[in-house]
């Protein structure tokens, strides 16, 4: 409401930070796992008797840490700069909520971003070149940094789901900072930390994995099958650990949002939000099937383990990796931050006043809606040449109530016809339908189903008409375009 | 008594009366060939894995599927009411076409590396029949539903047997028990679906693997022609059983995510007297013969015109299905050049006659 809307038409905002986050998590977390496998291989070499395989151990990695250093420290940068961007874009409330709170914390992430930089690159020139003991401590240190911006940012991320009772009671005083680590070490960071760190060791093996393949079998069959199986070793904690945490985060989870888990069990009826069971039940077998082909594949076959079995374990990891992600993200559900903020950017506590008020009475970016007692409302000083300005705006206003509102309140999740399109979702409907729909919504009674996973329509009965009339519109065109022509079974 | 002989004198017990120990030495000492193209030799795997999934799958749904005038209602429960009744479903739905898909890249690698030729043609000829009997699997199983689009694709489909002459509309009318698509279809297409193919498919499968463990993968001329010593083999076992197996748990993985992100929707009910919706069509695996035929009948008009395009359409089949008998290739390693051009024909008309199938549905 306080920032323009960011529209964006078939993918839909979330898939914007989505698929960044993704590739950036695949990477971040192979960042923090490969960080502690660099220095411990190395140790591991160094403590073998003088002689070809710990020579070719030492060669291997420093080819490894080359690999490493160009994935994490440039796409993996790169990526996370473009999270960045994206959330500021597409949710800046909840954007600006986080920064408010967590402004240090970023702070420390990146002193330790900084030394994590510094580290590799050093880490990666110097092999060779110094003393090794010296070489393995700056591998060392790099462990340490890169691990603690897992620690931080991990903080920040479970905030969202479970910001914790402590820092609700001061949330929209703004005071909120004062509670920085009650919000930081809320009910879920725990489980989370040790399920990124599991992760990250498996991210390190399989990542590991991709090097090793390529080593040739044939030419050095007791490299290739010592680093294969000392890399599969990394998925070990991994698959052993991880179901027990899960249980143990899902537990912190409130049984509300737990809920979601369950409700696409029994059917993939639309609008039923089935979906993230469907995509958790795909973290389950693509971490069995990792399971099984690093253990027969790459464990049992080391010699033969080749590039594009290694690719297969990429791709499966990255399938989980973003399974789970997508169903992290649904949990939250309707929350953006948990009971403190809608996923589409409006205060729980804002309601009763936004219905009030109206939706737009507080977008100073919808021209179309401008009148003086907005600015007067917000308290901004306003020249007169910049409300001329503003009012002739207002004369010429480039979409309706109704698309402004649909922007703001459904576009966080919504596209009218790509992802979640309501085009679809509402297709069958009328008009005096879709607005029993919105209102519906608007009410919020506590026995709504949609109130598990939708935030309430909020605004004024102008607002649900305006709205009403938007998707309307878009539903039933009210010029049908030409019948096509139809295809019957006897031609 | 420890577990472990307990193992043993179990399998001593079986062993003594089935003579597993011969079978195990006998698996010994196959082996595969390794080359550039052993890729290639999975994709048989993957179809017989696909046609497990199908027969587990199957199973479940018909536990509560329900032929006649309670099939919509059937499959209306068991995708929006049944406990992941929509997973099996889907399951089933897409391992259906994956199934295909692999039988036709299997069909296409046997038949590029020419794994036809003497002494193999009765797998060859076994596995075209296994084709035809999964492809009627698949559309007596499209049917099965009964929604808006099974039942129009399926009057469409039945177009390609009514237009054999003479008999077409005999076996046409068979198949849907009277002239019109209706609840005595579904009931046919059940029965074809669930005893007589399975029937018909499960014998010629053990008849075409018994083929394959006899006379082993057939390696490509290029191999063929290289001295035995420059040549490569792995163990069956474990090694390649090993690969088959991790091959297996990817295409369950890609089986996976197709029925979870993609899960297969019921339309509306059908409904006879309403017109076809737009855009109908049979399945992609029956586009190509299906767009075929529509070009022939464009090109070759009238009566005479069509049965010339059937001839023209069954010859096609028939010259393809008997090359193990045309193509001997007398000398290994000669690659019998008509044949491999027959072949890329064949892929390019497939795909492109499937290319425009989808281009002109609208």
């Amino acid at each position: 409401m306080n920032y323009p809307f960011w529209d964006i038409p078939i993918l839909g905002s979330g898939w914007v930070i989505g698929i960044i986050a993704i590739f950036h998590v695949m990477i971040s977390q192979f960042a923090v796992g490969g960080g502690l496998y660099l220095p411990l291989a190395e140790r591991k070499a160094m403590r073998m008797p003088e002689g070809p395989l710990r020579d070719a151990w030492l060669t291997q990695l420093a080819v490894y840490s080359k690999f490493f250093l160009i994935l994490t420290a440039v796409f993996g940068t790169v990526s996370g700069v473009g999270i960045w961007f994206a959330i500021g874009l597409t949710h800046p409330e909840a954007t600006s909520t986080l920064i408010h709170n967590f402004v240090f914390g970023w702070a420390m992430e990146w002193v330790f971003f900084l030394v994590e930089l510094t580290t590799i690159a050093v880490y990666y020139t110097t092999w060779g070149k110094i003393d090794p003991k010296l070489h393995l401590k700056v591998g060392w240190v790099y462990a340490g940094a890169s691990a603690f911006t897992l620690i931080i940012i991990n903080g920040i991320l479970t905030f969202m789901l479970t910001p914790g009772d402590t820092w609700l009671a001061v949330a929209g005083t703004g005071h909120e900072a004062s509670k920085f680590w009650y919000a930081f070490f809320n009910p879920t960071y725990w489980p989370s930390l040790f399920l990124r760190t599991c992760v990250c060791c498996a991210l390190a093996g399989i990542w590991a994995l991709i090097t090793a393949s390529r080593i040739d079998g044939d030419k050095q069959p007791e490299l290739k099958t010592s680093l294969v199986k000392w890399s599969v070793k990394w998925l070990v904690p991994s698959f052993v650990a991880t179901p027990f945490i899960l249980i143990w985060y899902l537990w912190m989870v409130p049984a509300s949002q737990r809920a979601l888990l369950s409700l696409g069990i029994d059917t993939i009826g639309s609008g039923t939000f089935s979906v993230i069971t469907r995509i958790a039940l795909l973290i389950i077998i693509t971490s069995a099937t990792i399971v099984g082909v690093a253990y027969f594949l790459a464990y049992r076959n080391p010699r033969d383990f080749n590039l594009s079995h290694a690719i297969a374990l990429l791709l499966l990891a990255l399938m989980a990796t973003g399974a789970g992600e997508y169903s992290r993200e649904m949990l939250r559900k309707p929350y953006v931050i948990g009971r403190w903020m809608f996923s589409n950017g409006v205060r729980v506590p804002y309601v009763a006043r936004i219905n009030q008020e109206g939706y737009l009475a507080h977008s100073m970016w919808v021209w179309n809606d401008y009148d003086e007692s907005h600015a007067k409302h917000l308290e901004i000083l306003v020249s007169p040449e910049q409300e001329r300005q503003w009012s002739s705006y207002a004369s010429q206003p480039s979409y309706s109530r109704g698309e402004a509102i649909f922007r703001g309140e459904c576009g966080s999740c919504h596209t009218l016809n790509g992802y979640r399109p309501l085009a679809k979702l509402l297709a069958g409907r009328d008009q005096a339908n879709i607005r029993s729909f919105i209102s519906m919504l608007h009410d919020y009674k506590p026995d709504s189903p949609y109130r598990r996973f939708m935030p309430p329509m909020v605004g004024t009965k102008q607002d649900i008409d305006d709205l009403t009339n938007f998707l309307n519109a878009q539903v039933n065109p009210p010029t049908p375009a030409a019948q096509k022509p139809m295809q019957t079974a006897q031609k | 008594m420890t577990s472990k002989t307990v193992a043993s004198s179990v399998y001593d017990w079986v062993d003594e009366r089935l003579g597993l120990s011969e079978l195990a030495a006998f698996a010994r000492h196959k082996t595969v060939p390794v080359h550039s193209q052993s890729f290639w030799y999975y994709w048989g795997g993957i179809s017989l894995f696909l046609f497990i999934v199908q027969c587990f799958t199957g199973v479940l749904l018909l536990v509560y599927y329900r032929p006649g005038a309670d099939a919509y209602e059937s499959v209306r429960q068991i995708t929006f009411v049944m406990n992941f009744g929509w997973l099996i479903r889907s399951a089933h739905a897409w391992a259906a076409s994956l199934m295909i898909f692999s039988i036709l890249v299997h069909m296409f690698s046997v038949y590029f590396m020419k794994a036809y030729r003497k002494p193999r043609e009765l797998g060859w000829l076994s596995g075209m029949a296994l084709l035809g009997v999964a492809s009627v699997f698949g559309f007596s199983g499209y049917l099965l539903p009964m929604d808006e689009l099974s039942y129009f694709a399926t009057k469409v489909g039945l177009q390609i047997p009514s237009a054999i002459p003479g008999i077409g509309e005999a076996i046409a009318n068979m198949l849907r028990g009277g002239p019109d698509v209706s609840d005595f279809t579904v009931q046919r297409f059940f029965a074809l679906h669930v005893v007589v193919l399975p029937a018909i498919f499960v014998p010629l499968l053990g008849f075409h693997l018994w083929l394959v463990q006899r006379y082993g993968n057939a390696a490509p001329p290029s191999e063929e022609a290289k001295p035995a010593s420059e040549r490569k083999t792995m163990p069956f076992l474990p090694n390649f059983l090993r690969k088959d197996l991790a091959m297996w748990l990817i295409s369950l993985n890609i089986l996976a995510l197709l029925a979870s992100v993609f899960p297969w929707s019921l339309g509306k009910p059908f409904d006879p007297l309403a017109p076809a919706p737009v855009g109908i069509h049979p399945e992609w695996y029956f586009m190509s013969p299906f767009e075929m035929l529509k070009l022939l009948g464009v090109v070759l008009q009238g009566e005479a015109g069509e049965i010339a395009g059937i001839l023209l359409f069954t010859l096609g089949i028939v010259l393809w299905i008997l090359i193990p008998f045309y193509d001997r290739g007398k000398e290994f390693g000669q690659r019998a050049r008509a044949a491999h051009y027959f072949g890329l024909l064949a892929v390019f008309a497939l795909l492109a006659t499937t290319v425009i199938g989808y281009w002109t549905i609208r």
